[in-house]
């Protein structure tokens, strides 16, 4: 060779290595990197074959990571590595630091003896050196004798430090690519965690979560037993999670496992089974587990538990990833804190509760017992003495009568419980009911001055669904509460509540008022501060009419100020429903001007219906129908239906009520009246009243 | 003649058991509550032998109160400490009959068995 045509190869050779170095510079993806090098290589030198090596972690082999072609992917599969400063040329010149050439040419002729490379017959080696370190070596291999000259070796290694740059540029890259996936897995999971509150919920999906968003092969969730003796697993991913919670698997706290040591250290542990310390995965659920790492949940300085992160990889964590992983866990201790938090909340509510239900059965039977003997002891005492005198022949008629009241006494009260529990009749079904009407006709039946009654209806608070018969009584049970509380007055609101369709009516009162413990027990039956005449059924019916009703009733009470009951009911509605007339074109209607004798006014004002409202008896006009409010302010019933019957109008009449009874219908229909009924509160119920 | 003080206020059983003490020969005089009965003690006290309370009624000031016959038997205990009380309830309750022992009370009778009262009151007096 002359020196010119020498001079013309070496000039090629770096023009090729500087093309190669810009290529492979360009690439930040290692793998792509290292197998497009040597393609690269090859291409531009026309070279048979290019090789990277990368030094283990021990630094004691050449470890082969890319090589050209089929002879390449054989010999990674092979786990293809030479020992460094052994005889190999990649061995030495990683030892010396050095770019080394074999020739088999001449007298000093190298044999080539790789099987997978049988047509080399020049190499050269070249350390890949990052500052101080060598991280590993190149091999270019030629089928041209003396394809290398040693003053070649420059232009090449000029080339290699390229590489080896572009190797710690893209290892450098994946590093911050991999920590920016790991960073935002940390905060999906801290996101998603975070919101879910129930404790079982909570420890399933975050397992789900961690295995989603970083790709591992499996987390579990161990959390430490009351006695803080052992790590139990409380979750785990797929079914080997599933199976190991069901088999109760639990770790002792203390150095002999990766989840025992992290918790009792309270730092995070990694094991990786790579190089010649591999260790050794046993579980037989995890099978194909290559690295572990084990971060504790640590909240306000306590360790709650840990969680296992496991990977099918080699070498899958390193010591920078436990920071990124350590944010993630942190976020998940709080989510474990919250959620136990609200479930000891939760078990200390239910505690409470059963405590409560417990207390108020107690009183509750309690009471009933006291009640029930009292008043049967009277009859049993006296059928026994009876029984006595009987059988003496000691017989004083008298005593006897006396006797005999006393058991009729006694089987009245017992007998009162049951109306008063249970009451008179129930409707069908609930109904849109004007309020105003049915306080009105609660107020009538218990005597209860119209004076002492201050009443503000909420115009959207108008209506409730309601039986009216067994709201009037649960009204009037808390209305009778207040008189005998001395109330002067009793102010009844009603307005919408913030919950949709609610409204709220509350009764208050200026009464004597109660004290905290009577309050407690005011929803026992049998229960009565008032004496023995007083049953204590009103506020416990009042419960359940409204509770009937899909209501609730609370009760806020302070000794000498008064009571106030809050009745809280679905919300009713007036409908407009226009209403069809029978056969009555006249109606009177003897009432007060009250909010019903209103309603039904305006429910009538579009129809072929002449009403006329009045409460002159002595001016009654002729009608078709006579409809009679059982309630009426200005006059006496009594009085009311003596005019009707006496005028012959009974067979026309109609008596209206909000709560009906079966006894006064029966009363009403022998004096000959047409019919009585319940109060239409909507068109449709005053068009079925007219038919 | 042996004298009772019944004091109860359920008014029918106050009457019935009155009754049946009459028939067993005793002299009764009744109450309704703990002022009254008390003061009806005080009133009688040279005459009354045995005191039968209820448990449960209205207390000295009035008001109802669970266990203010216990209050009674006190009051009536420092008027008299020999005299014998028998506590008469609807309950069947051993701390209240513990607690009707230990203020001096002779028995704790369960209403529903005082067929036996008659029988109790004779034994407790020996009469």
């Amino acid at each position: 060779m002359t020196n010119n045509t020498h001079s013309e190869r070496h000039v090629t050779l770096l023009k090729a290595a500087a093309r190669a170095a810009k290529n492979f510079t360009t690439i930040l993806d290692p793998y792509e990197l290292l197998q497009r090098t040597v393609d690269i290589i090859c291409d531009e030198f026309g070279f048979y074959y290019a090789g990277v090596f990368f030094l283990d972690d021990a630094k004691q082999y050449a470890v082969l990571k890319a090589g050209r072609g089929a002879p390449g992917r054989e010999m990674i599969n092979a786990g293809h590595k030479l020992a460094v400063g052994g005889n190999s040329m990649i061995g030495a010149s990683i030892a010396n630091r050095q770019g080394r050439i074999a020739l088999d040419v001449g007298t000093e002729a190298v044999f080539f003896e790789n099987p997978h490379l049988p047509n080399t017959r020049s190499e050269m080696a070249l350390p890949l050196i990052v500052g101080e370190d060598v991280i590993g070596a190149l091999t270019v291999q030629s089928t041209e004798e003396a394809a290398f000259h040693d003053d070649d070796i420059a232009a090449l290694q000029t080339m290699a430090d390229q590489l080896a740059i572009a190797v710690q540029n893209s290892n450098l890259h994946r590093q911050a690519e991999r920590r920016s996936r790991l960073l935002k897995a940390a905060n999906r999971v801290g996101r998603e965690v975070t919101s879910i509150l129930d404790l079982e919920q909570l420890l399933t999906q975050t397992v789900n979560i961690i295995c989603e968003s970083y790709g591992l092969y499996y987390a579990g969730i161990f959390l430490v037993d009351r006695a803080g003796e052992y790590a139990v697993l409380r979750s785990g991913y797929g079914k080997a999670g599933r199976a190991m919670v069901a088999d109760g698997h639990k770790l002792k706290i203390g150095t002999e496992s990766m989840i025992g040591a992290c918790i009792a250290m309270s730092e995070a542990r990694i094991a990786l089974d790579v190089g010649e310390e591999r260790v050794h995965f046993k579980n037989p659920h995890l099978p194909h587990t290559r690295s572990e790492m084990a971060l504790p949940l640590i909240y306000g300085g306590k360790v709650l538990g840990a969680v296992t992160i496991q990977s099918s990889e080699e070498r899958a964590f390193s010591e920078d990833d436990i920071t990124t992983l350590l944010t993630m866990a942190e976020h998940l201790a709080v989510a474990i804190n919250n959620a136990r938090l609200i479930e000891e909340l939760k078990e200390a509510h239910d505690e409470i509760l059963r405590n409560k239900v417990f207390e108020a059965l107690t009183t509750a039977s309690t009471e009933a017992i006291h009640w029930i003997g009292n008043k049967t002891l009277p009859i049993s005492l006296t059928v026994a003495r009876l029984r006595e005198e009987i059988a003496t022949g000691d017989l004083d008629v008298a005593s006897l009568q006396e006797d005999l009241e006393m058991i009729a006494e006694s089987a009245t009260q017992i007998i009162q419980v049951k109306e008063q529990l249970i009451g008179a009749v129930r409707e069908q079904r609930p109904r849109s009911v004007l309020l105003a009407d049915v306080l009105k006709t609660a107020a009538h039946q218990r005597q209860f001055s119209d004076e002492a009654l201050k009443v503000n209806i909420d115009s959207a608070a108008a209506y409730v669904i309601a039986d009216s018969t067994q709201l009037a009584r649960a009204i009037g049970n808390i209305l009778q509460n207040a008189a005998e509380a001395g109330a002067k007055s009793v102010k009844v609101t009603s307005r919408l509540t913030e919950e949709r369709g609610v409204l709220e009516i509350d009764i208050e009162d200026d009464g004597s008022g109660m004290e905290e413990n009577v309050m407690q027990k005011a929803w026992s039956p049998f229960f009565s501060t008032r004496g023995v005449d007083h049953h204590g059924l009103g506020l416990p019916a009042a419960m359940h009419v409204v509770s009937q009703a899909q209501g609730r009733i609370a009760l806020v009470s302070e000794k000498g100020k008064g009571t106030t009951v809050a009745m809280f009911l679905p919300r009713g509605y007036s409908n407009n429903e226009p209403v069809e007339t029978g056969d009555a074109k006249t109606v009177v209607l003897i009432d007060d001007n009250d909010d019903w004798a209103n309603l039904l006014a305006n429910l009538l004002k579009d129809s072929n219906v002449k009403l006329t409202q009045t409460t002159d008896l002595k001016n009654l006009p002729a009608a078709d129908l006579i409809l009679v409010d059982e309630h009426i302010t200005a006059l006496s019933l009594t009085d009311v239906l003596s005019v009707i019957s006496s005028a012959g109008l009974a067979s026309k009449t109609v008596i209206l009520t909000a709560a009906i009874n079966p006894e006064r219908v029966t009363q009403f229909l022998r004096g000959g009246m047409k019919d009585v009924t319940v109060k239409p509160y909507t068109g449709g119920e005053v068009s079925e009243l007219l038919k | 003649m042996t004298t009772v003080l019944l004091v109860d206020d359920e008014k029918l059983i106050l009457r019935s058991l009155e009754k049946t003490l009459l028939r067993a020969g005793f002299d009764v005089v009744t109450a309704s509550d703990c002022k009254s009965g008390s003061e009806t003690f005080a009133q009688n006290s040279g005459s009354i032998d045995i005191a039968v309370l209820d448990l449960n009624m209205p207390s000295f000031d009035g008001m109802p109160k669970t266990g203010a016959g216990l209050d009674l038997l006190a009051n009536l205990k420092e008027q008299k400490s020999s005299l014998p009380v028998v506590i008469l309830t609807a309950y069947d309750e051993v701390t209240k009959a513990k607690d009707a022992v230990a203020g001096g009370a002779s028995a704790f009778f369960v209403k529903g068995r005082e067929q036996g009262l008659v029988e109790l009151i004779e034994k407790i007096l020996n009469v």
